[in-house]
Formats: C-alpha cells, structure tokens, sequence
C-alpha cells in the first residue's frame, strides 16, 4: 500500500471516532451544569445532588479573578445545560468565552443578579488620597458567597431555573439547605460575639470581606492590595495610607489571602508590629462544604481579633 | 519642602528599605548596562529577563528561592543560545529570541496551571519593591559587590571587547570566554533584581540610566558613574511620584528612568546643535 492511501485510511478512521464520540456525548445520560467557581459549584451541586452533573471550571484555589479557560473548558461551558457564574466581574479571564457561550444559546444564570449588590463605599480601606479623591467609589462587588444570608437568595433563585432548564425538582433540597444557611448564620454571629466592639476591624489582601462585613458588623479599614481583584500593583501612598490607618485604628491583625503579596504584608506587618494571620477566603477546604468554609472563616477571624496584638499567629 | 521631598522616606521604612534597594540596583545597573549598551546586548538583557520565569515558578513551587531558579533558567538561556550560535548558521538574535519566547511560554505554562501562584506572575515581572526585606537587601548588596568585582577584574578585556573586539584577540583574550563571562554579569543583575523592580522592569534600568550615561561620557568609569546617578534620582524621584500621585511603584521608576534618557538625549542634541553652528560660522 502506497503512504499516501495509508494516511487517508487512517484520517477516515480518526474521523469516524471523532463522529461516533460526538454521538456518545449527545446521547449522554445526564445533562451538565457548568459553575464557575468551587465554593458556588459546592451550594449547587448540594442542590441537585446526584440527579445531575456539576462540573466546576475554575479548580478550586486557582485565582478567580485571573483564571482563564481552555479550549477544553470552553467547550464543556457550551455543552452545558446550565451555566451558573458568580458576575460583577469576578470570573474576568472567563468574561469572554462565557458571552461568546450566551450568545450562542447557552443558558447563563448569574448569582449576582439574585443579591443586594454591595458597592464599595468610599470611606473604606487605604485608597484614599488626602485631596479626597476615591478611586473605587461605587465599584460592585463580587464576593457575595462570604455572607450565608445571600447565598441563601442565591439558592432560592436556582430553584425555579433548575425546573425550567433541567426538569429537576430542587425545592426539597432548596428548603433544607435554606435551613442549614439560617442556622450557619446564626452559628457565625455567636462564634464572632466573642470579639470586643472596638476590635472588629479587618484588614484583608483585597477586598474580599465586605459582604461578611456588612452581615456582622466589621469595619473594612483596609486593604493591601486595593481595588476589587487581586491583580493591582501597589503604590507607595496606598502602603502608607494602610500603615497609618492599621495605627490610627489600632487594628490587631492583617488578614492575608490566596495572591496576597507576602512580601508587602510582611513589610507593613514590620512596620507596625499587628500579627499577619492567613484567611482563607476563596477555597473550598478539603471535605468540599461551603459550610465548613465559612465556618473556619468565622473561626479564624474570631481567633485573631480576640488574643494579644501581638505575638502567636 | 520636607513634607514633599523627605517625610513620605522618614514616615515610611518600607521606603527607605525600597530607596537601599533601589540604590544597590542602580548601581548594579549602571555596571553590567554600560557593557549591555557599548556591546549591543540589549536584546539578551531584554530576553532573560523574561526567560527567568519558568525557573521562578518551579522553584517557588518546589519550595526553593526563587533567585535559585532565576539563576538556572539564566544558565540555561545562556548556554543554549551559545549553543545555537555555535552548532548553526543562525544569527545570535535569532536564538535568543527563540529562547526567549520559549521560556516566557514555559513559564506562563507552568504559572497558569498551579494554585500557588495566584497573583504572583504580575509579581515576578514587575517586582515588589515596597516590600523589600533586610535580607533581600543584603542579597542585593552581595550581587552588586559580586558584579562589581567582576567589572574590576576584567576591566581591561571588557574595554577592549566593547570599542575594538579584534584588538582584545591579539591582546591574548579569548573573546568568546569575556563575552560569557559579561552574559553571566548581565544574568546576575537580571536575577537579582526581580525582587525589587521585577525581570520586565529591570531591563528599563538596565539600559535607560546607562544609555543617557553613554550619551554624556565617552570613558566606561564615566559613563558608570552617570548611569548610577541616573538609576539613583530615578528610584528617588519615582518612589516619590509612587507616593504622591497613588501610582504603581516600579513602573513609575522605570518611566522616570526613560524620562531622565529624553530629557539627556534632547539637551545633547540642542547643544551639538548650537555649537555645530558655532563651527559653521568659524570654518565659514
């Protein structure tokens, strides 16, 4: 057999795989719903339990802001029966392939859209110059999951998208995960009722906590990286304005997260001698429970602000 | 005068620890770019700054100092652009380019994929130098010592291999051996800098205060001299414009650097201008 045919016989052949794998995925037993990112794709796939397949695109612990999918991911996001997003921009890398996706046809539900969207008031953080100028004045935000009360909201809403897109009854479900939400939020405020009035004040690595904030009265006195995402580069005025706002306020620790610089909050943590405790505010812990997430959270946050300024982390 | 010029420095010790770090940068800079600009190795500095990436990320992920890696990967640049040079008819920039954007990819590769590096690329390019250490500055003391030395001690075939590179063969220098050996100075400035301005950023430094040096001297120490002024009123100048105007800190740096270059390079051309005419008028 010459070379030539050999090569079209085995083209043919890798092209009848490819149309009969195609079939296999249209015949699928299950219809997907895409999630953007762990801890919602977690809330969700409590919600429709076994009766569908929740596939997450960010994993878990990858950067939300900056994450970008592959073509692979891509094409499950088009695939899907449902694609369930954060919105206000956290997902930025996937912005593109999922409008792209939605105009396609592809069924987006955006969680933010369920919620009283928190804005950044402008009186938060260290980014204020003295000539009062506020560069993130109105910005929404995206970090919703850090309050149960709006996931709660966020729950209810899936409920009737679930019927219409995929025929799946999650109201049962709905009402008990609804109840545990209850319950876990009153678990946070007892855990949290142990911190003083004049020591609820947080610094974070950006400004992630601000709907937990708002649920349990913290005051967000600063950030170390400003700005809504985790990408921004510092400069030297933010720095200082933290350092005098972490002394003014005689804040007792400086929370840092995935992406925050350890070198930066090192440096501010030197200078002004308040204790540098990691917060893990955007991954899923290891048995996968959004519950159990904001649970350490809450625990975390209860430990630093209740010991000495200084001393053990 | 002192709530602008000097306060945000006394008020702040992550600004003065950013002002040593700088200085010792600057002078570094101004050592290995005088030779980067009279060689005509701007390309490689550019190139290993961005192909230090992939060894980064693997030592931070493997737990190392990421100054550990940077060196390895500038090795490895070096080497296998020798070898290309050497094994093939291809020209020099012609490897380093491919070396180039080798790495960078493997880099971002390695980056994009692995959950411990959520913010840090932007990081590694372009430096935290707020955030700068005692350590980091005793590293940087040590590498500017290092390259120095190296400058003293191969002063007189570096001259020669920048103005007449046949003279510095008859001379008994093996010029392929003092070419390396200034590859390897250009590498450890490129290393130990992303720390402080970052490997995208430090090749500004590298060539912008050197450039306006070489514009002004016309002896190598002279030239040095100016370039570590210049690297040194721009980590002053843009630390304080950082402050004063909210802006990122290494970037403002390095355009306060290109800035200082323009304003060099359009002095010097007004002036040769005006005594050019002079010249006209007495040979007329």
């Amino acid at each position: 057999m010459k070379p030539g045919r050999y090569i079209i016989l085995v083209l043919m052949a890798a092209l009848l795989n490819i149309v009969s794998s195609c079939q296999n995925a249209d015949t699928g037993i299950k219809p997907s719903i895409v999630v953007t990112y762990s801890i919602l794709g977690s809330v969700v796939q409590e919600l429709v339990g076994d009766r569908t397949d929740v596939i997450v695109s960010i994993p878990n612990g990858l950067d939300l802001h900056e994450w970008e999918p592959s073509a692979k991911d891509i094409e499950k996001i088009n695939k899907a029966a449902l694609v369930v997003r954060n919105g206000l921009n956290l997902e930025a890398g996937m912005e593109k392939s999922l409008d792209t996706a939605e105009k396609s046809g592809a069924k987006i539900f955006t969680a933010s859209d369920h919620i009283a969207v928190r804005h950044v008031e402008s009186h938060e953080g260290a980014h204020e110059n003295e000539d009062g100028h506020h560069h993130h004045e109105g910005a929404s935000d995206p970090h919703l999951w850090t309050d149960p009360v709006m996931m709660k909201a966020v729950v209810e809403a899936l409920i009737p998208v679930l019927k219409i897109e995929l025929g799946i009854d999650a109201s049962i479900r709905a009402r008990e995960i609804i109840g545990r939400l209850d319950y876990l939020n009153r678990q946070i405020a007892d855990t949290l009722s142990s911190i003083p009035a004049e020591d609820r004040k947080i610094v974070t690595g950006h400004e992630s906590m601000g709907y937990f904030s708002q649920r349990y009265g913290f005051n967000m006195i600063g950030v170390i990286v400003p700005g809504l995402s985790s990408q921004a580069s510092v400069s030297a005025s933010d720095l200082s304005n933290l350092k005098r706002a972490i002394q003014d306020n005689r804040v007792k620790t400086i929370f840092t997260e995935q992406g925050t610089s350890p070198a930066i909050a090192g440096a501010i943590s030197d200078e002004t001698g308040v204790k540098v405790v990691e917060l893990n505010t955007h991954v899923l812990p290891a048995d996968g429970s959004y519950f159990t997430f904001l649970k350490d959270m809450a625990d975390t946050i209860a430990n630093a602000l209740t010991q000495g300024s200084r001393g053990q982390q | 005068m002192f709530d602008i010029f000097i306060a945000p420095f006394t008020d702040n010790g992550f600004m003065v620890q950013a002002l040593l770090a700088g200085t010792l940068v600057s002078i570094a800079c101004a050592i290995a770019g005088t030779f980067v600009i009279l060689r005509g190795l701007a390309f490689i500095g550019d190139a290993i700054g961005h192909g230090v990436l992939p060894g980064i990320a693997l030592a931070i992920l493997f737990g190392f100092h990421g100054i550990i890696g940077a060196a390895v990967s500038a090795l490895f640049m070096i080497g296998g652009i020798t070898l290309i040079t050497q094994r093939s008819r291809l020209s020099s920039d012609t490897a380093i380019g491919l070396l180039f954007v080798g790495m960078l990819s493997l880099g971002v590769v390695i980056v994009s994929r692995s959950s411990s590096f959520s913010g840090d690329l932007t990081r590694i390019l372009f430096g935290e130098i707020l955030g700068i250490s005692r350590i980091d500055i005793l590293i940087q003391l040590g590498a500017t010592i290092i390259i120095a030395a190296i400058a003293i001690i191969c002063a007189r075939p570096f001259l020669l291999l920048s103005f007449d590179p046949e003279q510095a063969e008859v001379a008994g220098f093996s010029v392929r051996l003092f070419h390396n050996i200034m590859l390897f100075m250009i590498a450890i400035t490129v290393v130990v800098s992303f720390q402080t301005v970052g490997t995208l950023l430090v090749f500004g430094l590298l060539i912008a205060p050197a450039g306006a040096g070489a514009l002004l001297a016309r002896r190598i120490k002279a030239m040095m001299l100016w370039a570590a002024i210049f690297g040194i009123i721009s980590m002053y100048i843009g630390l304080l414009v950082s402050y004063h105007f909210n802006l990122a800190a290494g970037a403002s740096i390095i355009l306060v650097a290109v800035s200082i270059f323009f304003i060099v390079f359009i002095i010097q051309n007004l002036r040769h201008r005006r005594t050019g005419n002079q010249k006209d008028i007495i040979h007329g």
